[in-house]
């Protein structure tokens, strides 16, 4: 696969004929949504290939619908009545203040001040509320970014849900009273880079940039860098329905994307730090979420893992694992937090096993040779685009034994 | 004057000299959330006070170009993120090779300027002592009215600590320098000025700082002179 800028030509020119097919494609999708949502039980996996396939879920309107279902937040279970929040004894009022008193950048332009300042109180209430009820979540700076996009779409009631729901599963890693499972998942991004393009990441070694340019992608899941909300929220559609370690593989495909102009970089930390954390505005954005799929196949984390891990200790690799296990049971995540709880041993008896033994067939082949064989099948991948998407994340019940034969 | 640039430009592009290589001085911006770390480094690297900061996650770059003495040196600032978490598993990577330290403060709020040995601390942590240059800055003069830090307070903090300190707005310098408000801020510019002089005159693996060692600093467009001192009274 060619994961270059220059070489990409999945962007369908938008010419009269295809205007047309993409306004009834369009069509099309929202009847399957509305047909997905009015069935009982309602169609979740089709909802998530909705939210994952070309355009997300396309409004704001259908978002409020379908990401409740996503995060398997049950609508009536909602309660009318928003608890009261008591900010004056709030250890994390004042950060929290001030990281919201400094989104402006976050409310749509033309929004007037009275209106964006009710918003960002709504914001603090949120923010704060979440924390008071589950005092193992540590406020992080960013977590606000996430936060307002939730508020800006579905409005604060189902906001507040929505986010404690995403708080104690998918940003779960960051709120750790540490940032080292943060640390840690950053550490899945050279090695997705080196399986794709062995150059790009031998340059950013030598450079030794580190990862902390993608720091506040992954964290905010890109709200904190991009500033169209269409794209934060497309972005989200397609996190929400995915595997919680998919920002990161999305990260490592906007460095690939950049290829040429990271090998022309000078090659110091602080000229390649500056180029990769500014983030370009106009990515193609359809094109790079279905090539994060792909990767996300072809290089699930538990291939990775093991190189991730290489530099750190081993209790805190349990965290990916950990995470799989959540995304492998989110119709279920109650059950999957209680087992969080439990310890390291039990958590390699349940989804790990084909996991490691998976890792030890991977040891096997040579890794050059690997890299070839797996390079040829992802043009075949690649092709397929988001409808392999749709597989993937269907099978993410059965993710640890996912393989390359289960696609054409 | 014209003739010798020009003449002095043929060479170079010749090749007979190899062009020299731009120096790079590293410095590293610290302090607690909210003290104005971002407004400080954007104020000097785009010469203006930035409408809309948003906190900074991780760390943030930003460098300017500057002359001194007819060489050009690239400034290089390293914004860091000021809550907690981030600095002890995060920030470590951009500690090394730092040429200085901006220790910065909020003169409104009392609370950044306690932290301040903590972050002194942290620096000793990664090797960053006394051999490093480092200065104190008290942020947003512009709000005097509010302070809670006085300059006395915290000119002994740094005596003690052998740093000089200064005090300035991000936002308003000129304010700052109005005599409304007080007679002894700094420019932005004019600090960290100061602190590339510094790291100019200083000669490599000079460990000491040279007591009471004043620099008269010109700014780029040769302009106005400044005084910043870099004075040590306990060197
Ligand atoms: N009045 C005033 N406000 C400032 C000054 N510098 C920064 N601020 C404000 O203080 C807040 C925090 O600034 P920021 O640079 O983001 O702080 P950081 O967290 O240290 O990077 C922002 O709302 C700024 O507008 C200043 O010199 N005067
Ligand atoms: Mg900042």
């Amino acid at each position: 696969m060619n994961v270059k800028k220059s070489r990409s030509g999945a962007s369908s020119p938008l010419n009269g004929i295809d205007k047309q097919d993409a306004e009834s494609r369009r069509k099309k999708k929202e009847a399957d949504i509305t047909q997905a949502l009015s069935v009982t039980p309602v169609d979740v996996a089709v909802l998530r290939r909705m939210a994952i396939s070309e355009g997300g879920l396309l409004t704001d309107e259908i978002r409020c619908k379908v990401w409740p279902w996503l995060l398997n937040v049950n609508l009536e279970g909602i309660s009318e009545q928003l608890e009261e929040v008591d900010r004056t004894n709030n250890k994390d009022y004042n950060q929290v203040l001030l990281d919201v008193q400094r989104s402006l950048r976050r409310f749509p332009p033309g929004m007037p001040d009275e209106q964006r300042m009710g918003l960002q109180e709504e914001l603090i209430d949120i923010i704060l509320r979440v924390l008071v009820k589950n005092p193992q979540l540590h406020y992080y700076q960013g977590y606000h970014d996430i936060v307002v996009t939730f508020l800006l779409v579905l409005g604060e009631r189902l906001a507040t849900a929505l986010v404690e729901k995403l708080s104690t599963h998918h940003l779960r890693d960051f709120m750790d009273p540490t940032m080292d499972n943060t640390k840690h998942i950053l550490n899945y991004l050279m090695p997705i880079i080196d399986r794709v393009n062995p150059e790009v990441h031998d340059f950013m070694e030598q450079a030794e940039v580190g990862t902390i340019f993608a720091l506040s992608w992954l964290i905010t899941w890109f709200g904190h860098v991009l500033s169209d909300f269409r794209h934060v929220v497309r972005l989200y559609d397609f996190f929400l329905a995915c595997h919680p370690l998919m920002p990161i593989y999305f990260a490592a495909v906007i460095v690939l994307y950049r290829e040429e102009e990271v090998l022309d970089c000078e090659c110091d930390m602080a000229s390649l730090h500056h180029l990769l954390s500014q983030i370009p505005q106009d990515l193609p954005y359809e094109t790079l979420i279905s090539r994060a799929g792909d990767l996300f196949v072809q290089f699930p984390p538990s291939e990775l893992s093991r190189e991730a891990t290489q530099q750190r200790r081993r209790e805190t690799a349990s965290s990916t694992f950990k995470d799989f296990d959540l995304a492998s049971t989110q119709q279920r995540p109650d059950s999957a937090v209680r087992r969080r709880r439990r310890g390291e041993r039990e958590q390699q008896q349940q989804g790990p096993p084909a996991m490691e033994a998976k890792q030890g067939a991977m040891v096997a082949v040579r890794p050059a040779a690997r890299r070839f064989v797996r390079l040829a099948v992802m043009g075949i991948t690649v092709a397929l685009g988001a409808a392999a998407l749709a597989m993937v994340n269907s099978a993410l019940e059965w993710a640890p034994k996912l393989d390359l034969h289960f696609f054409p | 004057m014209a003739d010798v640039e020009s003449s002095l430009e043929y060479t170079t592009s010749l090749g007979s000299l190899p062009p020299p290589r731009t120096r790079i001085f590293k410095i590293i911006v610290i302090g607690d959330s909210g003290v104005g770390k971002t407004c400080l480094t954007y104020r000097f690297c785009a010469s203006k006070f930035p409408e809309k900061t948003e906190a900074t996650i991780g760390v943030d770059f930003r460098e300017k170009v500057i002359e001194i003495d007819g060489e050009k040196i690239k400034v290089q600032l390293w914004d860091t993120a000021g809550q907690e978490r981030f600095r002890k598993s995060m920030v470590q990577h951009y500690y090394r090779n730092v040429h200085a330290i901006v220790f910065v403060y909020d003169i409104t709020n009392a609370a950044s300027f306690r932290s301040l040995p903590a972050w002194i601390e942290e620096c000793k942590q990664h090797s960053l002592g006394q051999e490093v240059p480092r200065i104190l800055v008290g942020n947003k003069c512009d709000l005097r009215h509010a302070a809670q830090v006085s300059t006395e307070a915290a000119q002994q903090f740094a005596d003690s600590h052998s740093m000089p300190l200064f005090e300035t707005s991000a936002k308003n310098p000129s304010h700052a320098d109005s005599d409304t408000y007080s007679s002894n801020s700094d420019h932005v510019e004019a600090i960290f000025m100061t602190v590339a002089h510094k790291l100019k005159s200083q000669k490599p693996l000079v460990l000491s700082q040279p007591a009471n060692n004043t620099v008269t600093l010109r700014n780029q467009r040769g302009g106005e002179e400044e005084k910043g001192g870099w004075s040590c009274n306990n060197c």
